[in-house]
Protein backbone atom coordinates (compact mmCIF):
# COMPACT_ATOMS: atom_id res chain seq x y z
CA UNK A 1 0.00 0.00 0.00
CA UNK A 2 1.26 3.36 -1.08
CA UNK A 3 1.79 6.01 2.36
CA UNK A 4 2.42 9.67 2.70
CA UNK A 5 3.00 12.15 5.12
CA UNK A 6 0.14 14.11 4.32
CA UNK A 7 0.53 17.87 4.61
CA UNK A 8 -3.63 18.88 4.35
CA UNK A 9 -3.14 23.19 4.00
CA UNK A 10 -5.05 25.48 5.82
CA UNK A 11 -7.81 25.83 2.89
CA UNK A 12 -8.44 22.52 3.82
CA UNK A 13 -9.38 22.86 7.31
CA UNK A 14 -11.94 25.75 6.30
CA UNK A 15 -13.32 26.26 2.76
CA UNK A 16 -12.27 23.56 0.86
CA UNK A 17 -14.74 21.42 2.62
CA UNK A 18 -15.66 19.58 -0.49
CA UNK A 19 -12.27 18.86 -1.46
CA UNK A 20 -11.29 17.68 1.74
CA UNK A 21 -14.04 14.88 1.74
CA UNK A 22 -13.71 14.12 -1.61
CA UNK A 23 -9.73 13.27 -1.15
CA UNK A 24 -10.34 11.48 1.72
CA UNK A 25 -12.73 9.47 -0.01
CA UNK A 26 -10.52 8.76 -3.04
CA UNK A 27 -7.67 8.02 -1.19
CA UNK A 28 -9.87 5.34 0.81
CA UNK A 29 -10.81 4.21 -2.11
CA UNK A 30 -7.26 4.03 -4.00
CA UNK A 31 -5.82 1.98 -0.82
CA UNK A 32 -3.18 5.71 -0.19
CA UNK A 33 -2.45 6.20 3.18
CA UNK A 34 -2.16 9.53 4.33
CA UNK A 35 -0.27 10.06 7.46
CA UNK A 36 -1.59 13.72 8.28
CA UNK A 37 1.97 15.67 9.76
CA UNK A 38 1.67 16.00 13.34
CA UNK A 39 2.00 19.58 14.51
CA UNK A 40 2.08 21.12 10.80
CA UNK A 41 1.92 25.01 10.91
CA UNK A 42 1.15 27.45 7.80
CA UNK A 43 3.43 27.17 5.02
CA UNK A 44 3.83 30.51 4.96
CA UNK A 45 2.06 31.12 1.43
CA UNK A 46 2.05 34.17 0.18
CA UNK A 47 2.84 36.73 2.78
CA UNK A 48 5.67 34.85 4.54
CA UNK A 49 8.24 34.78 1.70
CA UNK A 50 7.12 38.85 0.73
CA UNK A 51 8.37 39.34 4.37
CA UNK A 52 11.14 37.56 4.42
CA UNK A 53 13.82 34.91 2.39
CA UNK A 54 14.21 33.08 6.28
CA UNK A 55 10.94 33.01 7.20
CA UNK A 56 9.19 31.92 3.94
CA UNK A 57 11.94 28.74 3.68
CA UNK A 58 11.64 28.09 7.49
CA UNK A 59 7.34 27.92 7.98
CA UNK A 60 7.33 24.94 5.09
CA UNK A 61 10.76 23.40 6.06
CA UNK A 62 9.54 23.08 9.76
CA UNK A 63 6.45 21.15 8.98
CA UNK A 64 8.84 18.95 6.18
CA UNK A 65 11.59 18.11 9.14
CA UNK A 66 8.75 16.90 11.51
CA UNK A 67 7.31 14.81 8.71
CA UNK A 68 10.88 13.64 8.25
CA UNK A 69 11.81 13.05 11.54
CA UNK A 70 8.34 11.26 12.45
CA UNK A 71 7.97 8.93 9.09
CA UNK A 72 11.47 9.13 7.67
CA UNK A 73 10.54 6.34 4.66
CA UNK A 74 7.59 8.58 4.07
CA UNK A 75 7.57 11.28 0.85
CA UNK A 76 5.30 14.10 1.55
CA UNK A 77 2.18 14.65 0.08
CA UNK A 78 -0.09 17.80 -0.63
CA UNK A 79 -3.26 18.88 -2.19
CA UNK A 80 -2.81 22.76 -2.34
CA UNK A 81 -0.62 24.29 -5.13
CA UNK A 82 0.53 27.17 -2.62
CA UNK A 83 1.46 24.32 -0.20
CA UNK A 84 2.88 22.49 -2.65
CA UNK A 85 5.31 25.56 -4.15
CA UNK A 86 6.36 26.28 -0.82
CA UNK A 87 6.85 22.84 0.58
CA UNK A 88 8.73 21.95 -2.72
CA UNK A 89 11.17 25.32 -2.38
CA UNK A 90 12.33 24.77 0.38
CA UNK A 91 13.04 20.65 -0.05
CA UNK A 92 14.92 22.04 -3.33
CA UNK A 93 17.17 24.84 -1.80
CA UNK A 94 17.70 22.55 1.22
CA UNK A 95 19.30 20.49 -1.18
CA UNK A 96 21.11 22.96 -3.05
CA UNK A 97 21.99 25.76 -1.89
CA UNK A 98 24.13 25.45 1.19
CA UNK A 99 23.73 28.66 2.63
CA UNK A 100 19.76 28.04 2.20
CA UNK A 101 20.06 24.95 4.23
CA UNK A 102 22.01 26.69 6.97
CA UNK A 103 19.55 29.35 7.15
CA UNK A 104 16.46 26.96 7.22
CA UNK A 105 18.26 24.76 9.74
CA UNK A 106 19.26 27.60 12.08
CA UNK A 107 15.66 29.28 12.29
CA UNK A 108 13.92 25.68 12.40
CA UNK A 109 16.17 24.99 14.66
CA UNK A 110 15.74 21.16 13.81
CA UNK A 111 18.17 19.47 11.45
CA UNK A 112 16.37 18.86 8.10
CA UNK A 113 18.18 16.63 5.38
CA UNK A 114 15.61 17.03 2.72
CA UNK A 115 15.92 13.02 2.28
CA UNK A 116 12.18 13.02 0.99
CA UNK A 117 10.27 13.90 -2.49
CA UNK A 118 7.41 16.41 -1.91
CA UNK A 119 4.34 15.49 -4.55
CA UNK A 120 1.31 17.15 -5.58
CA UNK A 121 -1.69 15.01 -6.12
CA UNK A 122 -1.35 15.30 -9.81
CA UNK A 123 2.15 13.57 -9.73
CA UNK A 124 0.76 10.63 -7.53
CA UNK A 125 -2.71 10.17 -9.69
CA UNK A 126 -0.31 10.25 -12.44
CA UNK A 127 1.75 7.00 -11.39
CA UNK A 128 1.24 4.07 -13.39
CA UNK A 129 -0.17 1.76 -10.85
CA UNK A 130 -2.19 4.51 -9.45
CA UNK A 131 -3.96 5.33 -12.37
CA UNK A 132 -4.57 1.71 -13.57
CA UNK A 133 -6.47 2.03 -9.61
CA UNK A 134 -8.37 4.82 -10.96
CA UNK A 135 -9.58 3.78 -14.31
CA UNK A 136 -11.19 0.31 -12.30
CA UNK A 137 -12.59 2.21 -9.35
CA UNK A 138 -14.70 4.14 -11.94
CA UNK A 139 -18.03 2.85 -11.11
CA UNK A 140 -19.93 5.42 -13.33
CA UNK A 141 -18.86 7.49 -16.22
CA UNK A 142 -19.66 11.06 -16.56
CA UNK A 143 -19.94 10.94 -20.12
CA UNK A 144 -18.97 13.67 -22.21
CA UNK A 145 -18.78 16.36 -19.82
CA UNK A 146 -16.63 18.90 -21.19
CA UNK A 147 -13.91 19.94 -18.76
CA UNK A 148 -11.35 22.48 -18.75
CA UNK A 149 -8.35 21.57 -16.91
CA UNK A 150 -7.12 24.10 -14.39
CA UNK A 151 -3.15 23.88 -13.25
CA UNK A 152 -2.47 26.73 -12.20
CA UNK A 153 1.09 28.12 -12.30
CA UNK A 154 2.50 26.74 -9.11
CA UNK A 155 1.74 23.07 -9.85
CA UNK A 156 4.25 23.52 -12.51
CA UNK A 157 6.52 26.07 -12.38
CA UNK A 158 9.20 26.74 -12.04
CA UNK A 159 10.62 24.53 -13.85
CA UNK A 160 13.66 23.37 -11.80
CA UNK A 161 11.79 23.00 -8.69
CA UNK A 162 8.75 21.08 -9.64
CA UNK A 163 10.13 19.50 -12.62
CA UNK A 164 7.19 19.64 -13.98
CA UNK A 165 7.78 18.04 -17.46
CA UNK A 166 5.65 20.55 -19.88
CA UNK A 167 4.83 23.77 -18.76
CA UNK A 168 2.87 25.64 -21.72
CA UNK A 169 0.50 22.54 -21.86
CA UNK A 170 0.70 20.11 -19.21
CA UNK A 171 -1.51 16.87 -20.00
CA UNK A 172 -1.22 15.09 -16.64
CA UNK A 173 -4.78 15.96 -15.35
CA UNK A 174 -6.19 15.89 -18.46
CA UNK A 175 -5.36 12.24 -18.99
CA UNK A 176 -6.73 11.64 -15.50
CA UNK A 177 -9.84 13.17 -16.69
CA UNK A 178 -10.46 11.01 -19.18
CA UNK A 179 -10.38 7.89 -17.71
CA UNK A 180 -13.39 9.15 -15.76
CA UNK A 181 -15.75 9.42 -19.40
CA UNK A 182 -15.01 13.11 -19.26
CA UNK A 183 -14.08 15.00 -22.08
CA UNK A 184 -11.05 17.57 -21.22
CA UNK A 185 -10.98 20.53 -23.39
CA UNK A 186 -8.32 22.23 -25.59
CA UNK A 187 -7.54 25.55 -24.10
CA UNK A 188 -5.33 28.64 -23.72
CA UNK A 189 -4.98 29.06 -19.92
CA UNK A 190 -4.38 25.88 -18.35
CA UNK A 191 -1.22 27.04 -16.54
CA UNK A 192 -2.08 30.82 -16.30
CA UNK A 193 -1.75 32.69 -12.83
CA UNK A 194 -5.27 32.89 -11.55
CA UNK A 195 -4.06 35.93 -9.35
CA UNK A 196 -5.27 34.31 -5.85
CA UNK A 197 -2.01 35.59 -3.79
CA UNK A 198 -3.77 39.38 -4.55
CA UNK A 199 -6.99 39.38 -4.22
CA UNK A 200 -6.69 41.19 -0.79
CA UNK A 201 -4.06 43.57 -1.24
CA UNK A 202 -4.18 44.32 -5.02
CA UNK A 203 -8.22 43.21 -5.48
CA UNK A 204 -8.97 45.27 -8.66
CA UNK A 205 -5.77 45.19 -9.98
CA UNK A 206 -5.85 41.19 -9.57
CA UNK A 207 -9.72 40.68 -10.84
CA UNK A 208 -8.88 40.56 -14.12
CA UNK A 209 -6.55 37.63 -13.68
CA UNK A 210 -9.61 34.90 -13.13
CA UNK A 211 -12.57 36.56 -15.75
CA UNK A 212 -9.46 35.62 -18.01
CA UNK A 213 -9.60 32.26 -17.50
CA UNK A 214 -13.11 31.51 -16.87
CA UNK A 215 -13.56 33.39 -20.14
CA UNK A 216 -10.86 31.48 -22.08
CA UNK A 217 -12.65 27.95 -20.77
CA UNK A 218 -16.26 28.85 -21.72
CA UNK A 219 -14.96 30.18 -25.03
CA UNK A 220 -13.56 26.76 -25.59
CA UNK A 221 -16.93 24.90 -24.85
CA UNK A 222 -16.03 24.26 -21.12
CA UNK A 223 -19.17 23.16 -18.64
CA UNK A 224 -16.84 22.96 -16.15
CA UNK A 225 -13.32 23.87 -14.57
CA UNK A 226 -11.13 21.21 -12.90
CA UNK A 227 -8.53 22.53 -9.84
CA UNK A 228 -5.78 20.87 -8.44
CA UNK A 229 -5.74 24.02 -5.45
CA UNK A 230 -8.03 24.78 -3.17
CA UNK A 231 -6.91 28.60 -3.22
CA UNK A 232 -7.17 28.54 -7.46
CA UNK A 233 -10.32 26.72 -6.59
CA UNK A 234 -12.23 29.08 -4.19
CA UNK A 235 -11.12 32.20 -6.22
CA UNK A 236 -11.67 30.99 -9.84
CA UNK A 237 -15.47 30.90 -8.04
CA UNK A 238 -15.46 33.99 -5.78
CA UNK A 239 -15.06 35.82 -8.78
CA UNK A 240 -17.59 35.06 -10.59
CA UNK A 241 -20.38 37.30 -9.56
CA UNK A 242 -18.39 40.56 -10.84
CA UNK A 243 -17.42 38.05 -13.99
CA UNK A 244 -20.90 37.69 -15.00
CA UNK A 245 -22.06 41.41 -14.23
CA UNK A 246 -18.70 42.46 -16.65
CA UNK A 247 -19.09 39.87 -19.76
CA UNK A 248 -22.45 38.85 -19.58
CA UNK A 249 -21.14 35.44 -19.42
CA UNK A 250 -23.12 32.72 -17.66
CA UNK A 251 -21.60 31.69 -13.99
CA UNK A 252 -19.32 28.17 -14.49
CA UNK A 253 -18.72 25.28 -11.81
CA UNK A 254 -15.74 24.98 -10.98
CA UNK A 255 -14.56 22.03 -8.60
CA UNK A 256 -11.53 19.71 -7.74
CA UNK A 257 -9.69 16.90 -9.29
CA UNK A 258 -10.83 14.83 -6.06
CA UNK A 259 -14.68 15.78 -6.41
CA UNK A 260 -14.40 14.87 -10.13
CA UNK A 261 -13.01 11.46 -9.17
CA UNK A 262 -14.83 10.75 -6.21
CA UNK A 263 -17.85 11.48 -7.82
CA UNK A 264 -17.17 8.88 -10.82
CA UNK A 265 -16.09 6.50 -8.52
CA UNK A 266 -19.77 6.31 -6.46
CA UNK A 267 -19.65 9.07 -4.12
CA UNK A 268 -23.38 10.77 -3.51
CA UNK A 269 -23.19 15.14 -4.16
CA UNK A 270 -23.80 14.83 0.25
CA UNK A 271 -21.26 12.62 0.69
CA UNK A 272 -18.91 15.28 -0.32
CA UNK A 273 -20.38 18.36 0.70
CA UNK A 274 -21.06 19.58 -3.25
CA UNK A 275 -23.73 22.01 -2.18
CA UNK A 276 -20.96 24.01 -0.40
CA UNK A 277 -20.12 25.33 -3.24
CA UNK A 278 -20.50 28.82 -4.18
CA UNK A 279 -21.01 28.16 -7.88
CA UNK A 280 -24.02 25.19 -8.11
CA UNK A 281 -21.90 22.30 -9.08
CA UNK A 282 -24.19 18.98 -8.48
CA UNK A 283 -26.38 19.44 -11.65
CA UNK A 284 -23.21 19.97 -14.11
CA UNK A 285 -22.22 16.54 -13.17
CA UNK A 286 -25.82 14.77 -12.59
CA UNK A 287 -26.65 15.81 -15.99
CA UNK A 288 -23.26 13.41 -17.12
CA UNK A 289 -23.82 10.78 -15.57
CA UNK A 290 -27.34 10.58 -17.09
CA UNK A 291 -25.63 11.16 -20.51
CA UNK A 292 -25.37 7.98 -22.51
CA UNK A 293 -22.36 7.24 -24.90
CA UNK A 294 -23.56 8.75 -28.25
CA UNK B 1 27.24 53.86 -4.53
CA UNK B 2 23.89 53.36 -6.10
CA UNK B 3 25.70 51.50 -8.45
CA UNK B 4 27.37 48.88 -5.95
CA UNK B 5 24.26 48.15 -4.08
CA UNK B 6 22.36 47.28 -7.50
CA UNK B 7 25.05 44.69 -8.13
CA UNK B 8 25.04 43.41 -4.59
CA UNK B 9 21.29 42.98 -5.12
CA UNK B 10 21.85 41.49 -8.48
CA UNK B 11 24.52 39.37 -7.00
CA UNK B 12 21.97 37.58 -4.50
CA UNK B 13 19.45 37.37 -6.95
CA UNK B 14 21.70 35.41 -8.98
CA UNK B 15 21.35 37.49 -12.20
CA UNK B 16 23.42 39.03 -14.65
CA UNK B 17 21.42 41.87 -16.04
CA UNK B 18 23.62 42.31 -19.16
CA UNK B 19 21.56 38.31 -19.94
CA UNK B 20 18.88 40.07 -20.73
CA UNK B 21 18.89 41.46 -24.50
CA UNK B 22 14.83 43.05 -23.88
CA UNK B 23 13.05 40.97 -25.93
CA UNK B 24 9.79 41.88 -23.98
CA UNK B 25 8.92 38.67 -23.64
CA UNK B 26 8.35 38.33 -19.98
CA UNK B 27 6.55 41.66 -20.11
CA UNK B 28 4.11 40.06 -22.86
CA UNK B 29 3.45 36.90 -20.26
CA UNK B 30 3.07 38.39 -17.77
CA UNK B 31 -0.45 38.46 -15.93
CA UNK B 32 0.21 41.74 -13.86
CA UNK B 33 1.37 43.59 -16.38
CA UNK B 34 -1.61 45.60 -17.03
CA UNK B 35 -1.38 47.51 -13.59
CA UNK B 36 2.67 47.85 -13.23
CA UNK B 37 4.17 50.99 -13.42
CA UNK B 38 7.38 49.52 -14.62
CA UNK B 39 7.14 46.03 -16.59
CA UNK B 40 8.86 43.01 -16.79
CA UNK B 41 11.37 44.15 -19.08
CA UNK B 42 11.22 47.60 -17.86
CA UNK B 43 12.90 45.94 -14.22
CA UNK B 44 15.90 44.37 -15.96
CA UNK B 45 16.42 47.89 -17.81
CA UNK B 46 16.73 49.91 -15.06
CA UNK B 47 19.15 47.47 -13.68
CA UNK B 48 21.17 48.04 -16.88
CA UNK B 49 21.24 51.39 -16.76
CA UNK B 50 22.16 51.86 -13.09
CA UNK B 51 18.34 52.84 -12.24
CA UNK B 52 17.65 51.11 -8.99
CA UNK B 53 15.66 53.96 -7.56
CA UNK B 54 13.16 53.19 -10.10
CA UNK B 55 12.81 49.65 -9.38
CA UNK B 56 13.17 50.16 -5.85
CA UNK B 57 9.87 52.50 -6.22
CA UNK B 58 7.63 51.02 -8.64
CA UNK B 59 4.54 49.36 -7.77
CA UNK B 60 5.66 46.38 -9.82
CA UNK B 61 7.75 44.49 -6.85
CA UNK B 62 4.42 44.45 -4.75
CA UNK B 63 1.94 43.38 -7.59
CA UNK B 64 3.80 40.43 -9.09
CA UNK B 65 2.72 37.35 -8.09
CA UNK B 66 5.30 35.35 -8.40
CA UNK B 67 3.93 32.98 -11.06
CA UNK B 68 7.68 32.36 -13.00
CA UNK B 69 5.65 32.79 -16.28
CA UNK B 70 8.30 35.17 -17.45
CA UNK B 71 11.72 33.28 -16.19
CA UNK B 72 9.51 30.55 -17.77
CA UNK B 73 9.70 31.70 -21.36
CA UNK B 74 12.69 33.90 -21.36
CA UNK B 75 15.46 32.75 -23.91
CA UNK B 76 18.32 34.20 -21.90
CA UNK B 77 16.58 32.33 -18.35
CA UNK B 78 16.71 35.27 -16.37
CA UNK B 79 15.41 34.78 -13.34
CA UNK B 80 13.22 38.08 -13.15
CA UNK B 81 11.06 36.82 -9.94
CA UNK B 82 14.15 36.26 -8.10
CA UNK B 83 15.13 40.11 -9.06
CA UNK B 84 11.85 41.23 -7.96
CA UNK B 85 11.86 39.26 -4.35
CA UNK B 86 15.48 40.87 -3.60
CA UNK B 87 14.04 44.62 -4.79
CA UNK B 88 11.19 44.13 -2.53
CA UNK B 89 13.50 43.02 0.52
CA UNK B 90 15.51 46.23 -0.01
CA UNK B 91 12.75 48.39 -0.33
CA UNK B 92 10.95 47.03 2.48
CA UNK B 93 14.22 47.69 4.45
CA UNK B 94 14.07 51.56 3.29
CA UNK B 95 10.21 51.96 4.17
CA UNK B 96 8.84 51.72 1.07
CA UNK B 97 6.57 49.08 1.60
CA UNK B 98 3.24 49.43 -0.05
CA UNK B 99 0.88 50.03 2.08
CA UNK B 100 -1.70 47.47 1.42
CA UNK B 101 1.09 44.95 0.94
CA UNK B 102 2.24 45.88 4.21
CA UNK B 103 -0.92 45.28 6.37
CA UNK B 104 -1.62 42.16 4.74
CA UNK B 105 1.49 40.35 5.85
CA UNK B 106 1.29 42.46 9.64
CA UNK B 107 -2.47 41.19 9.61
CA UNK B 108 -0.66 37.11 8.42
CA UNK B 109 2.37 37.31 10.14
CA UNK B 110 -0.01 38.15 13.56
CA UNK B 111 -2.29 35.24 12.13
CA UNK B 112 1.17 32.95 12.24
CA UNK B 113 1.60 34.17 15.78
CA UNK B 114 -1.40 33.20 17.55
CA UNK B 115 -2.62 30.10 15.53
CA UNK B 116 0.55 29.04 13.71
CA UNK B 117 -1.99 28.36 11.15
CA UNK B 118 -3.51 30.81 8.32
CA UNK B 119 -7.08 31.89 8.85
CA UNK B 120 -8.65 32.98 5.44
CA UNK B 121 -11.40 34.90 6.86
CA UNK B 122 -9.78 36.38 9.73
CA UNK B 123 -7.20 37.36 7.53
CA UNK B 124 -9.68 38.93 4.87
CA UNK B 125 -12.05 40.27 7.72
CA UNK B 126 -9.03 42.27 9.73
CA UNK B 127 -6.85 42.96 6.59
CA UNK B 128 -10.26 45.15 5.56
CA UNK B 129 -11.29 46.53 8.96
CA UNK B 130 -7.54 47.83 8.87
CA UNK B 131 -7.50 49.54 5.02
CA UNK B 132 -11.52 50.67 5.66
CA UNK B 133 -12.30 48.30 2.87
CA UNK B 134 -15.17 46.56 5.06
CA UNK B 135 -17.08 45.13 2.37
CA UNK B 136 -14.18 43.27 0.40
CA UNK B 137 -15.49 39.52 -0.39
CA UNK B 138 -17.53 39.53 2.37
CA UNK B 139 -20.61 39.22 -0.02
CA UNK B 140 -19.65 35.41 0.31
CA UNK B 141 -20.18 35.22 4.24
CA UNK B 142 -23.24 33.99 4.34
CA UNK B 143 -23.15 31.03 1.94
CA UNK B 144 -20.20 29.74 4.25
CA UNK B 145 -21.85 29.99 7.27
CA UNK B 146 -24.83 28.35 6.03
CA UNK B 147 -22.27 25.65 4.83
CA UNK B 148 -19.62 25.62 7.51
CA UNK B 149 -16.88 26.39 5.98
CA UNK B 150 -15.55 28.32 8.68
CA UNK B 151 -14.24 27.15 11.41
CA UNK B 152 -14.29 30.13 14.26
CA UNK B 153 -10.84 29.12 15.27
CA UNK B 154 -7.88 26.79 13.65
CA UNK B 155 -6.75 23.64 14.61
CA UNK B 156 -4.00 25.24 16.95
CA UNK B 157 -0.76 23.49 16.40
CA UNK B 158 0.59 22.60 19.84
CA UNK B 159 3.97 23.97 20.10
CA UNK B 160 2.47 27.68 19.25
CA UNK B 161 6.18 28.79 21.33
CA UNK B 162 8.07 27.06 18.84
CA UNK B 163 6.46 28.83 15.92
CA UNK B 164 6.90 32.44 18.00
CA UNK B 165 10.63 31.13 18.54
CA UNK B 166 10.61 30.56 14.75
CA UNK B 167 9.42 33.66 13.52
CA UNK B 168 11.82 35.36 16.34
CA UNK B 169 14.62 33.91 14.72
CA UNK B 170 13.84 34.66 11.02
CA UNK B 171 13.75 38.01 12.29
CA UNK B 172 17.41 37.83 12.56
CA UNK B 173 18.38 37.42 8.96
CA UNK B 174 18.66 40.25 6.59
CA UNK B 175 15.46 40.96 5.29
CA UNK B 176 12.39 41.10 7.36
CA UNK B 177 10.43 43.92 7.19
S1 LIG C 1 12.31 37.71 -21.73
FE1 LIG C 1 14.39 37.67 -20.84
S2 LIG C 1 15.73 38.54 -22.42
FE2 LIG C 1 13.62 39.06 -22.99
S3 LIG C 1 13.30 41.10 -22.09
FE3 LIG C 1 12.58 39.63 -20.59
S4 LIG C 1 14.33 39.22 -19.26
FE4 LIG C 1 15.11 40.22 -21.09
S1 LIG D 1 6.59 36.23 -11.87
FE1 LIG D 1 5.89 38.35 -11.57
S2 LIG D 1 6.89 39.52 -13.20
FE2 LIG D 1 7.05 37.35 -13.76
S3 LIG D 1 5.26 36.96 -15.09
FE3 LIG D 1 4.63 36.43 -12.99
S4 LIG D 1 3.71 38.31 -12.17
FE4 LIG D 1 4.89 38.89 -13.99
Amino acid sequence: MRKYSYFPGCSMESTAKPYRLATEYVMGKLGIGLVEIEDWNCCGATSGHTLSEALGLALPARSLALAEKRNPELDILTGCASCYARLRLAMYKARTDERAKYIIEKTIDMPYAAAREVYNFLDVFSLPDVREGIAERVVRKLTGLKAACYYGCLNVRPAEVTGAPDRENPTSMDEIVALTGAEPVDWAFKAECCGAAHQNDAASASRALPHRILRDAQSNGAEAIVTACPMCNLNLEMRQDGYVNRTGMDRIPVFSLSELLAVAMGASAKRIALEAHYVPSAAVLARALRRKDA
Amino acid sequence: MENERLNQLMERAGVRQYDCYQCGKCSGGCPMAHVMDLKPRGVMRCAQIGSLRRILESNTIWLCTGCHTCAERCPHDVDIPAVIEEMRYEAAAEGLTRRDSKVLNEVFLANIRMFGKNHEMLLAGLYNMLTLKPLQDMASLPHMYKNKLLKLLPKEPKNLTEIEALVKRAEKWRGLK
